[in-house]
C-alpha cells in the first residue's frame, strides 16, 4: 500500500475575475520511505502539490490519502493537528526565528506537545546531533552559516519523528558544497530511518539525490517517455 | 507557559517599539490611577455610611469659614438637646478660601475636649500632653506633616499664626489629617476673630438614624437667634460646600476615559505593527502545527504584556507620586487629602490586563484569519 496516495486530484482558484488551475485531474502514489523530486517549469503546479501533500493547502477535488487518512476531507483545525505529528516542513530560505537560537528554534514542534523540558531537551540535542550541529545549538540563526541554518531547519523538521518530509527547494539557495551536504542528509533520513520525502526542486543535480523524479507541467505529471521526447527535441 | 515566553522573546525583538508601547501605557495609566485616587478620595469622604454619627452646624448661609461666625455660648444649648453625645466648638482659620493644592487649615479647639470628642486621634510623634502645656501648641495631622515637612518640636507660621508642633497626629478621619489642631482661645486671638467666637460646632449624635432628627432640632432652637444655623451630617457639608472642587475633580472623570481610551488605542496599534511584521513567520509556525488558537495566544500574550508592564509602572508611579506629595486640595476651609489605596492599584492592574486583553482581540484575529499559502508566500 502507498503511504502517499493521489487520485484525480485537482486544485483551482480564482484570482481576480480569472480561474487558476494550477492541478487538473492528477493521479500520483509515492511508497513509504521514498525519497521524491518533483520538478517542472515555474507555475507547473509543483509547490502546490507539495503544499496540498503536506496538507497546508486542500483540494478542490480529488482524493489525497497520506498514511491511510484522507486529508482532503480534513478542516483547516484537523490540518494543522496533523501536521503538528506528521509532517516536517523544510523551506528554502529556511526561515528560522531569528530572535530564538538554534536548540530554541528547533524545539518549536515540541512546544505544542506534553513533553517535559528534560524529554524536548532530549530529542532536540538528538536531532541536532543528526544534522551534526551540536555545538552550534546555542547561537542565533545570525550567527549561521546558509547551510547551517537549513541543517537546522531540517532539525526542527524531524524533531518531532514526523513520517513524511516535505522540501521546497531546500538547496535553491545554497552554494555547491552545501547543497550536497543537505542532500547527502535527505538521503539519510529516507534511506536509514525510513522517512518518506517530496522535494520539490529546479536543480537537477539535487534531483539525482532522489529515488524517483517526476515532472509537473501546466499542473498534469509528464510521463517519462514523453519528457525524454520532450528533451530530445528541444535538444 | 511555554507560549508566553515566546511572546516575552518576541517583545523583545523591537525593544525600542516595546518601550515606546510601554512608556505610553504607563502614562496613561499613570492618568487614570491618578483620576482614580481622586476619585476614591472624594468618594472617600462625601459618601454618607452607616457609621456616620457627626453633624457640622454652621452659620446659616455662609459657606467660607471666614464668614460663619455662631457664639461659642450655644455649645452648652446643643449639648441639652437630645440625642447629642458630644460637642466641640471650633474656630477654623485658613490662608485660601478658594481651591487650592496647598491649604493650610488651623482649626482651634478646647485642647482638654479635643481628646474626648476624637477618641480615635492617634499620636504618633510628640505627646498629647506637650499639646496641653502650652497655649501655642498644635497637633499637626500626619499628612499636612509631610506635606510640610514638619516634625514633633519645629516650629512653623501660617496665615500669621506661629505655633509649635507638640505632636503629629493620625486619624481615620481624612479631615484630621490635613488640619493642624490649636488651641481655640490661642486662634481666636491669632486670628483676630476675637474670643467668643467660632465657626462651627462639631456635634457626635447616639446614632446615625438620629443625625436628621438632631439636625432640625439644633437649627430649629437658634433659628429666631441673631445667627441662625444651618446644621448637616460631615459628609453631606463638605458636598454642598466644597461644591466647586467636587464639580472639577468629577469632570476629571473624563480624562480617565479619555486616558483609557488612548492606552486602548496604544496597545492596539502596537501589537497590530507586531502582527503585520510577522506574517511570514506566524505562517511558518502555522506550518509547524501551531494552531489559530496557539497563535492568537501568543498575540494575546503581547498585547497582555504591554499592558500589564505599562500599567504596573504607571500605578505604582501614580502611588509612589501620591504617597510622596501628599497632595491636598482644599475648598472653602475644608481639605481633600487625595490619598492612594490599595484598591486603586488594583483596579489599575485590572484595566491595564483588561485593556491589553481587549487592544490584541483585533490583531490576534487578523494574524490567523489569513489562508495559510497566500501568508507563506508574502514577502
Amino acid at each position: 500500500m502507498s503511504f502517499i496516495s493521489i487520485h484525480s486530484l485537482t486544485k483551482s482558484y480564482t484570482k481576480g475575475k480569472t480561474s487558476v488551475t494550477p492541478l487538473e485531474n492528477l493521479s500520483l502514489d509515492v511508497p513509504r520511505g521514498e525519497f521524491l523530486a518533483l520538478m517542472g517549469p515555474s507555475g507547473s503546479g509543483k509547490t502546490t502539490l507539495l503544499n496540498l501533500i503536506a496538507g497546508i493547502d486542500s483540494p478542490t477535488m480529488g482524493e489525497l490519502v497520506v498514511d491511510g487518512r484522507d486529508i482532503a476531507k480534513l478542516s483547516r483545525a484537523e490540518l494543522t493537528h496533523w501536521r503538528a505529528s506528521h509532517v516536517g516542513y523544510i523551506f528554502q530560505l529556511y526561515h528560522l526565528v531569528p530572535i530564538l537560537s538554534a536548540f530554541e528554534n528547533v524545539e518549536l514542534p515540541l512546544l505544542l506537545g506534553k513533553l517535559s523540558r528534560s524529554q524536548r531537551r532530549e530529542k532536540v540535542s538528538a536531532a541536532l546531533e543528526l544534522v551534526d550541529l551540536v555545538d552550534r545549538a546555542h547561537h542565533r540563526p545570525s550567527e549561521l552559516s546558509g547551510g547551517q541554518e537549513q541543517r537546522v531547519a531540517i532539525a526542527r523538521a524531524i524533531v518531532h519523528d514526523p513520517n513524511l518530509l516535505v522540501a521546497d527547494e531546500p538547496t535553491g539557495d545554497l552554494d555547491r558544497e552545501s547543497a550536497d551536504a543537505i542532500l547527502n542528509l535527505l538521503k539519510t533520513l529516507a534511506n536509514d530511518h525510513g522517512k518518506t520525502i517530496v522535494m520539490v526542486t529546479h536543480d537537477p543535480k539535487a534531483a539525482e539525490a532522489a529515488h524517483r523524479t517526476l515532472h509537473l507541467e501546466k499542473g498534469k505529471l509528464i510521463e517519462q517517455g514523453a519528457l525524454e521526447s520532450a528533451t530530445a527535441k528541444s535538444v | 507557559m511555554k507560549l508566553i515566553s515566546l511572546a516575552l522573546k518576541n517583545l523583545t525583538r523591537h525593544r525600542l517599539r516595546s518601550l515606546l508601547t510601554i512608556l505610553g501605557v504607563a502614562a496613561g495609566m499613570f492618568l487614570y490611577a491618578s483620576v482614580e485616587t481622586m476619585q476614591g478620595s472624594l468618594a472617600k469622604a462625601t459618601q454618607i455610611s452607616a457609621d456616620d454619627t457627626t453633624l457640622v452646624v454652621y452659620r446659616e448661609n455662609r459657606f467660607c469659614p471666614m464668614t460663619s461666625r455662631l457664639p461659642e455660648h450655644y455649645l452648652p444649648t446643643i449639648e441639652r438637646i437630645p440625642g447629642v453625645r458630644e460637642v466641640i466648638p471650633i474656630q477654623i482659620s485658613v490662608n485660601n478660601c478658594g481651591a487650592s493644592l496647598d491649604v493650610i487649615t488651623f482649626r482651634g479647639v478646647p485642647p482638654e475636649a479635643l481628646r474626648q470628642y476624637n477618641p480615635d486621634l492617634t499620636v504618633i510623634d510628640g505627646s498629647y500632653d506637650a499639646f496641653t502645656k502650652r497655649s501655642d501648641a498644635a497637633l499637626v495631622g500626619s499628612h499636612f506633616a509631610r506635606r510640610r515637612g514638619l516634625k514633633a518640636g519645629d516650629q512653623f507660621e501660617a496665615v500669621g499664626v506661629n505655633v509649635y508642633v507638640a505632636g503629629i497626629i493620625s486619624s481615620d478621619s481624612p479631615q484630621d489629617e490635613n488640619v493642624a489642631y490649636v488651641h481655640l482661645p490661642f486662634l481666636q486671638q491669632a486670628s483676630r476673630i476675637g474670643l467668643g467666637i467660632v465657626t462651627q460646632f462639631n456635634v457626635k449624635v447616639a446614632s446615625s438614624d438620629l443625625l436628621d432628627e438632631v439636625a432640625a432640632k439644633i437649627d430649629a432652637t437658634f433659628k429666631s437667634d441673631q445667627q441662625p444655623t444651618h446644621t448637616r451630617p460631615e459628609k453631606a457639608f463638605f458636598a454642598e460646600t466644597a461644591k466647586q472642587m467636587i464639580e472639577l475633580i468629577g469632570f476629571t472623570r473624563w480624562l480617565g476615559l479619555g486616558a483609557v481610551l488612548a492606552v486602548l488605542g496604544l496597545v492596539a496599534n502596537a501589537v497590530l505593527l507586531i502582527v503585520r511584521g510577522r506574517v511570514k513567520e506566524t505562517a511558518i509556525l502555522q506550518t509547524l502545527g501551531y494552531s489559530r488558537k496557539n497563535i492568537a495566544t501568543i498575540v494575546i500574550f503581547e498585547g497582555v504584556l504591554l499592558g500589564l508592564t505599562g500599567g504596573f509602572i504607571g500605578v505604582i508611579g501614580a502611588f509612589s507620586f501620591f504617597l510622596s506629595k501628599s497632595f491636598t486640595i482644599g475648598n472653602e476651609g475644608l481639605t481633600l487629602a487625595l490619598a492612594p489605596t490599595a484598591s486603586v492599584c488594583v483596579s489599575g492592574m485590572a484595566v491595564a490586563l483588561l485593556l491589553g486583553l481587549v487592544a490584541s482581540l483585533y490583531p490576534a484575529w487578523k494574524a490567523t484569519s489569513r489562508p495559510l499559502v497566500q501568508s507563506l508566500s508574502s514577502h
